[in-house]
């Protein structure tokens, strides 16, 4: 009886162990708990709703990050494509086109920027680093040229409410970000292309070898990462009313610290959807709280650096080969 | 000779590629501006073009050592505060200040090498937190752009120092101290570490102190870029470092420094800046919009490398 105990207790230890997204929610409650102990107003239904709104404009870029960084990539220019959305849009709902048309556009200008990305990476066989490098820095050269480098604002309803209106006392952004999550958790988990993403991250050429295709598997993530970008440029655009050329560039290296934090190994086949989630959450609360404390910017910067070093140096270590 | 040049070009596919690149940008460069070859623009171009070289500098550094550093525009920014935050008036007080913006910097530098060393962390992730951290701590020393360098010091280093080109001077005092410390047993060490880490360690090398020693340095030269920076534009800015970062990561791969590790040579970095900085004065003459050179800056690396892996790829088989 106690043997059995035993195992099961040992087995837990493991798999907590091993689940480096059990990690990052472990360590989201345990701050949540401690800003409300040492900070004001973190117990209000009204500040969680807030968090969750802000957390998933993150949220939502860092899910498309994990798709592309689990298959061993990385995506440099979602600040870029965050922009290019928001931007887009506000010209053309501005402009004669409507809002539905401007959303349109945005969109597919993202995906069309995710499948540059993939084919650059497939068929040129540029190292993803520097391909998403190159078409972000092309993206803001072209925003630039586009704007005449001054972007538009625009009202549009249907962002607007997307951003800030409710559904039960639920932000909508938070519920968009749920949905994003179900199916990308779907497309990554359990679907045949989440298994040849895993698989190429664990060993390109191994994976090559026994027949995963390297081009769809490349071209669905990348191109899935840039239109969850370009969505949450929309929604950013419906929570500002405005749109800037800088707009995307916290997001760029926020969404890599979430996926990593989220337990996601950097150099790809290993890690969870959900610690992704976790990390955003996380990074989030993390500002909020300093934020709270009056702290300079410059304090809460090196706070924030030194908070995700020491986290990642408790759980997400790479073993030593 | 013809099979030496031959033989010697195929060992050096980049550095002929990039040559004939730079050769190209130069002569349409002539064409805008026939003054090119005067000692005046030698010293306002390499006045320009010293922060991004010696960025670059750094981060091949540490991308022989098969790292990455994400941190180093954060870094750059830093030693640009601390230099010009640092009250200068006398020629003493600038040593000071030169001293202090370079401790800054390699310890900065040291501390992500310890951690790359010894954390059991990736470079990139590493380098990312830190650039949190740094950024942060140049907005502690300076909040918002300004700090202060000694007129005739910015004077000295854009107009020349009795016809001396001093960032010229600058940049080639720092490149032939690489090229000795590429001669001794450090050096070597950074190429064997960045070429087969475990291989390096078997054959008796202290792999982590390689690593520490080589992100260290790089802080070094990141530190003399910001300081560079700084003496350029007469003030600071602690944002202005960011977009190093990428160019800087832009130059050593146009210079064929690898990804991996231990392949690639400074002279290919300094191309690449070259190139990088001649294009975005070259499309400034022709009078198209400013608005494109990042456009052209993006397309060149593409072509640039895909061109390189099919090429190479050609030579494999």
């Amino acid at each position: 009886m106690t043997g059995v105990t035993g195992t099961i207790r040992r087995d837990a230890v493991v798999a907590l162990r091993g689940s480096r997204a059990a990690w990052a929610f472990g360590v989201l409650g345990v701050t949540w708990l401690a800003a409300i102990l040492f900070a004001d107003g973190f117990d209000s239904v009204s500040n969680v709703r807030y968090l969750v709104q802000t957390a998933s404009f993150l949220g939502i870029v860092a899910v498309g990050q994990t798709l592309v960084v689990i298959m061993s990539g990385i995506d440099l220019s979602v600040s870029g494509v965050v922009a290019l959305s928001a931007v887009v849009c506000a010209k053309v709902a501005s402009g004669t086109g409507g809002g539905v048309s401007g959303i349109m556009a945005a969109l597919a200008l993202s995906a069309l920027v995710g499948a540059v990305n993939a084919g650059g990476v497939v068929w040129l066989r540029v190292p993803p680093m520097v391909m998403t490098l190159a078409t972000g820095t092309i993206l803001s050269g072209a925003l630039l040229v586009y704007t005449d480098g001054s972007p538009s604002s625009a009202h549009l309803p249907l962002l607007d409410s997307l951003a800030n209106g409710r559904l039960l006392g639920v932000p909508w952004a938070f519920v968009l970000w749920l949905v994003v999550t179900a199916v990308a958790g779907w497309l990554l988990h359990l679907s045949r292309t989440g298994r040849y993403a895993f698989a190429l991250g664990a060993g390109e050429h191994a994976a090559r070898a026994s027949g995963v295709p390297l081009g769809a598997t490349a071209f669905t993530a990348y191109v899935s990462c840039a239109l969850l970008a370009g969505v949450a440029g929309l929604v950013l655009l419906g929570f500002t009313g405005t749109s800037s050329l800088t707009m995307g560039n916290p997001y760029q290296l926020l969404s890599i610290a979430s996926v990593v934090l989220g337990g996601t190994s950097i150099l790809g086949g290993r890690g969870h959807l959900l610690g992704t989630v976790g990390g955003a959450l996380l990074l989030t609360l993390l500002t909020a709280l300093l934020i709270s404390w009056n702290l300079s910017e410059g304090v809460r910067q090196v706070v924030l650096g030194v908070l995700i070093i020491g986290l990642l140096l408790v759980y997400a270590r790479e073993r030593r080969t | 000779m013809r099979e030496r040049i031959t033989s010697a070009a195929r060992g050096n596919t980049d550095l002929v590629g990039l040559l004939v690149l730079l050769l190209a940008v130069l002569v349409a460069y002539q064409h805008y501006d026939s003054s090119l070859l005067s000692p005046a623009s030698v010293t306002i171009l390499s006045a320009q073009f010293l922060p991004l070289i010696l960025a670059a500098a750094g981060q091949t550094t540490v991308m022989l050592l098969g790292g990455i550093d994400l941190s180093l525009g954060a870094v750059l920014g830093l030693a640009m505060a601390v230099f010009a935050t640092y009250d200068a008036h006398s020629a003493g007080g600038v040593v000071t200040a030169v001293v202090a913006a370079l401790c800054a910097a390699v310890a900065a530098g040291a501390a992500n090498g310890t951690l790359v060393a010894y954390a059991g962390l990736p470079p990139i992730v590493v380098t990312l937190a830190a650039s949190f951290l740094w950024s942060g701590v140049t907005l502690i020393v300076l909040p918002q752009p300004g700090g202060h360098v000694p007129g005739g010091l910015v004077n000295a280093y854009n107009n020349g120092w009795n016809g001396l080109a001093v960032p010229a001077l600058a940049i080639t005092l720092v490149l032939a101290a690489w090229k000795v410390l590429r001669t001794t047993r450090h050096g070597l060490a950074l190429y064997a570490v960045g070429g087969n880490e475990h291989g390096a360690y078997a054959s008796g090398l202290h792999t982590r102190g390689t690593k520490i020693a080589g992100y260290a340095l790089a802080g070094a030269f990141t530190g003399l870029a910001g300081i560079g920076l700084a003496v350029q534009t007469g003030s600071a800015d602690p944002t202005i470092g960011t977009p190093y970062t990428l160019n800087s990561i832009a130059a050593c791969v146009l210079g064929g420094i690898s990804f991996f590790g231990g392949v690639g040579r400074m002279r290919g970095t300094v191309l690449g800046a070259l190139v990088i900085g001649l294009l975005t004065n070259l499309l400034l003459f022709t009078g198209i919009s400013p608005f494109y050179q990042l456009i052209v800056q993006g397309v060149i690396l593409v072509v640039a490398l895909a061109l390189k892996t099919y090429l190479t790829r050609e030579a494999a088989v």
